[in-house]
C-alpha cells in the first residue's frame, strides 16, 4: 500500500554567509490516512523546514530543494507549479502554526478570514462561506460562534485563536494536516483541549496529521508513529510505543530520559536528571561524521569519519553505528 | 527548621483607567490574600496558568512590584516596611533569574561586566576581588574562564541562562527567585540547567521561589508546591502529597491535562477529567469561587 504522503530522500539547502548549508539531508517519511506522525527534536533539527517543504513554503532563494521527492497521492510536489501548490495548500493539505496571534490577520474579523479560505477553494459566495465559517467555529468548540465570527483576533484568548486557526485549516477537509508546535504558546489545560480537538477532527475527516513538537509527552498522547530528527536527518523512526519504551539512538534515549517525570519517582528532591551535554551543532560546522558524535557517550572513531544511515533494526530503523555494531 | 521567608495575606492590585472623571477608581485585583512560607534550603514551586498571578506574587514578595497589603517577613524583617536604604542592603540576600535568557542580558556589555555589575552596584570588595569572584562563579556554573570577555550573543540559550545564574549568585544571596528559568530552553538544555540549580541548592544551601507552569519541572526540583488560580493559592503542600493526592479540582485537572509519557495513544489512552473553557478574566472575577465555571464538582454554594 502506498502512503498518502511520502517524503523520499528529501534534501533542502540554504545559501547562507557560510556558503551552502544542508538543512535537510536525505529525509524520508511517510504518513497514512487517519494516522498521526510525530516529529521530535530540539530547535534547529529541521522539523519545521520539513513541514514547510511539504507545504511548498520554503523561501527560494535562499532555499532550494536539492533532491528527493514529496509525493501526495503519487503527485510529486517538488515538481508542481506554484498555481497547483496554491490549489493544494489549504485544500488537500493545511498547516497550523505555533503562534496563533501572528498567523491571523489583525485587521479582519476571524469569520471573514475563515470565509476567505473557503471561497478560495470552493465555489461558494460570500454569505454561504460566512455561514460555513460560523458552522466551523461551532465545530471547533467556540461558544456563541455567530458573535465570535464578528470578533477580531485580539478579542479572543490564545486557545480560541488556535481554535480559529484549526477551523481555517480544516475548512476544506484536508487530507494532510501539519501542526507545527500547535500548543507551545498555550497553557496545559488549553493544550489538552486542542489535542482532543485535533483527535476528533482526525476521526471525523480521516486526515493524516503530522505533529511537530519537542514535547515527548505530547508525542505519547497524540502520535501513532514517531520520527526523531537531529541536525537535518531522521535518526530513528518507529511506532510511538517502541520509541518511547525502547529508544535506540543515543540522542533519542537522552531526549526521553532527560524529561522531569510527572509521575511517582523515588529519591529526594536533589537527584539528577540525565543530561545530554553540549548543544546542537550549527549546520555549517557539520563534518563528515555523525552530527551527534560530539555529544555522544558511545562515540567511536568510526562515528567521526562516516555518517550513519538509517538501517532496519527490526521494525525500528535507526541511524547509529553503535546500535548497528551492537555496542549499545 | 527556620523560616527564611514568610508571606502573609499578600495582596497586589493595579489601578485601571477610570471610566469617567467622577467615577470611583477601579482596580484589578491581581493577587488576593496569598500566604506561604519558605524554609531555608528548600524550594517552593508556584504553579498555575498564565494570568494566575504567579509572577506578580513573587515580584511583590521581593518588592519589585508594589504590594497593596499584607506582610513579607524575610528572616523576621517585614520587607514591605523597610526604608529604601535598608531594602537596598536586603537586596543582597535576594536575587532573581528571568525566563528569557536573550532579553535579560545587556547585549552591549561583556559577560564579565554583566556578572560583576551587582557587586559594583552594592560596592562589595575591590575590583580585583570582584573579578576573582566572577571567575570563581563562572567555574561554579559550568562556563570556561576564556569566555569571560565574550558578548551575550556569542552564547547559546543554555549558556546565557548559566550567565544569569552566575550574576544572581555574586552577592551570596539566600533566596533565588526563578521566574520560569527553563521555559525558553530545549528539553536537553533544560535538564542541564535543572541539574545545575539542584546542585547549587545542595552545595550552597540556597532557597528557591520557583515559578513554573511545567509540573514535571516543579516536581523534580521543588520540595513544596503552591497552585495558583486567578490570583489566589487554591492548594499548597509538600510535593509528594500534592502530586499524589491532589485535593482541589483545579489541581486535579491541571495534573491530568499535563501530557506525560505514561498516557499512550497507541494503548487507547483517553484523558480523564476534561477542563472546558478558559480562566475567567481578572477584570471581572466571578462572585464566589473563581474556578466554579470550569469545575466538574460545582454546587450552588460555590457561586456565593
Amino acid at each position: 500500500m502506498s502512503s498518502l504522503l511520502e517524503i523520499e530522500d528529501l534534501r533542502v539547502t540554504f545559501n547562507t554567509r557560510y556558503g551552502e548549508v544542508t538543512a535537510l539531508d536525505s529525509v524520508s517519511l511517510q504518513v497514512n490516512e487517519g494516522e498521526t506522525l510525530g516529529v521530535v527534536g530540539e530547535s534547529g533539527c529541521g522539523k519545521s523546514i520539513t513541514a514547510l517543504s511539504v507545504m511548498g513554503l520554503i523561501p527560494m532563494p535562499p532555499g532550494r530543494v536539492a533532491g528527493g521527492a514529496i509525493r501526495l497521492n503519487g503527485e510529486d510536489l517538488t515538481q508542481a507549479s506554484e498555481r497547483r501548490m496554491q490549489a493544494l495548500r489549504g485544500g488537500e493539505m493545511a498547516m497550523i502554526f505555533q503562534e496563533p496571534m501572528t498567523s491571523l490577520n489583525p485587521v479582519f474579523t476571524v469569520g471573514a478570514q475563515i470565509a476567505e479560505a473557503i471561497m478560495l477553494h470552493q465555489n461558494v459566495d460570500r454569505s454561504q462561506a460566512m455561514r460555513r465559517a460560523v458552522a466551523l467555529l461551532d465545530r471547533v468548540g467556540i461558544p456563541s460562534p455567530d458573535q465570535r465570527a464578528r470578533d477580531y483576533p485580539h478579542q479572543l484568548s490564545g486557545g480560541m485563536r488556535q481554535r480559529v486557526m484549526i477551523a481555517m485549516a480544516v475548512s476544506c477537509r484536508p487530507k494532510v494536516l501539519i501542526a507545527d508546535e500547535p500548543t507551545t504558546a498555550l497553557d496545559v489545560t488549553v493544550q489538552a483541549q486542542i489535542f482532543d480537538l485535533l483527535n476528533e477532527i482526525q476521526r471525523e475527516y480521516g486526515s493524516a496529521i503530522i505533529l511537530i513538537t519537542h514535547d515527548m509527552g505530547a508525542i505519547s498522547e497524540m502520535a501513532d508513529r514517531v520520527a526523531v530528527m537531529y541536525a537535518g536527518r531522521v535518526i530513528e523512526e518507529a511506532r510511538a510505543d517502541d520509541v518511547l519504551d525502547f529508544p535506540q539512538h543515543p540522542y533519542a534515549r537522552g531526549l526521553i530520559s532527560c524529561i522531569p517525570a510527572l509521575g511517582k519517582r523515588d529519591g529526594g528532591a536533589t537527584d539528577m536528571l540525565a543530561e545530554i551535554p553540549g548543544v546542537v551543532p550549527p549546520l555549517h560546522l557539520l563534518g563528515a561524521g555523525c552530527a551527534f558524535a560530539d555529544r555522544c557517550a558511545a562515540r567511536a572513531p568510526r562515528c567521526e569519519l562516516e555518517k550513519p544511515h538509517l538501517f532496519a533494526h527490526g521494525h525500528h530503523p535507526v541511524a547509529c553505528h553503535a546500535v548497528e555494531e551492537g555496542r549499545l | 527548621m527556620s523560616k527564611l521567608l514568610e508571606v502573609k495575606d499578600l495582596a497586589v492590585r493595579f489601578a485601571l483607567p477610570k471610566p469617567s472623571f467622577f467615577a470611583e477608581q477601579p482596580y484589578l485585583e491581581a493577587v488576593r490574600q496569598v500566604s506561604f512560607s519558605l524554609e531555608k534550603g528548600r524550594a517552593l514551586g508556584i504553579v498555575g496558568e498564565s494570568g494566575s498571578g504567579k509572577t506578580t506574587t513573587a515580584m511583590a514578595a521581593i518588592r519589585l512590584v508594589q504590594a497593596s497589603g499584607g506582610q513579607v517577613l524575610f528572616e523576621g524583617d517585614d520587607l514591605l516596611q523597610l526604608d529604601d536604604a535598608a531594602m537596598r542592603q536586603r537586596r543582597r540576600d535576594v536575587q532573581l533569574i528571568f525566563q528569557d535568557p536573550y532579553s535579560s542580558l545587556n547585549p552591549r556589555a561583556r559577560v564579565v561586566d554583566i556578572v560583576r555589575e551587582p557587586m559594583d552596584l552594592m560596592e562589595i570588595g575591590d575590583m580585583a576581588s570582584r573579578t576573582a569572584r566572577v571567575r570563581e562563579l563562572f567555574e561554579l556554573v559550568g562556563l570556561r574562564p576564556d569566555q569571560l570577555n565574550l558578548f551575550p550573543h556569542q552564547f547559546s540559550g543554555g549558556q546565557r541562562q548559566r550567565i544569569s545564574i552566575a550574576r544572581a549568585l555574586t552577592t551570596n544571596p539566600k533566596l533565588l527567585v526563578c521566574d520560569e528559568p527553563v521555559s525558553a530552553l530545549d528539553v536537553a538544555i533544560q535538564a542541564q540547567i535543572l541539574n545545575l540549580l539542584a546542585r547549587l541548592k545542595a552545595e550552597l544551601g540556597l532557597s528557591y521561589l520557583f515559578i513554573s507552569h511545567d509540573l514535571g519541572v516543579v516536581r523534580h526540583l521543588c520540595d513544596d508546591v503552591a497552585v495558583m488560580y486567578l490570583g489566589k493559592i487554591v492548594e499548597q503542600g509538600p510535593r509528594d502529597a500534592l502530586f499524589e493526592d491532589p485535593k482541589h479540582p483545579y489541581t486535579q485537572a491541571l495534573l491530568s491535562a499535563a501530557p506525560s509519557l505514561t498516557g499512550r495513544k497507541a494503548q487507547g489512552y483517553v484523558r480523564p477529567a476534561k477542563l472546558l473553557g478558559d480562566p475567567p478574566s481578572p477584570l471581572n472575577p466571578p462572585k464566589g469561587c473563581a474556578f466554579a465555571d470550569r469545575c466538574p464538582l460545582v454546587a450552588a454554594v460555590c457561586r456565593d
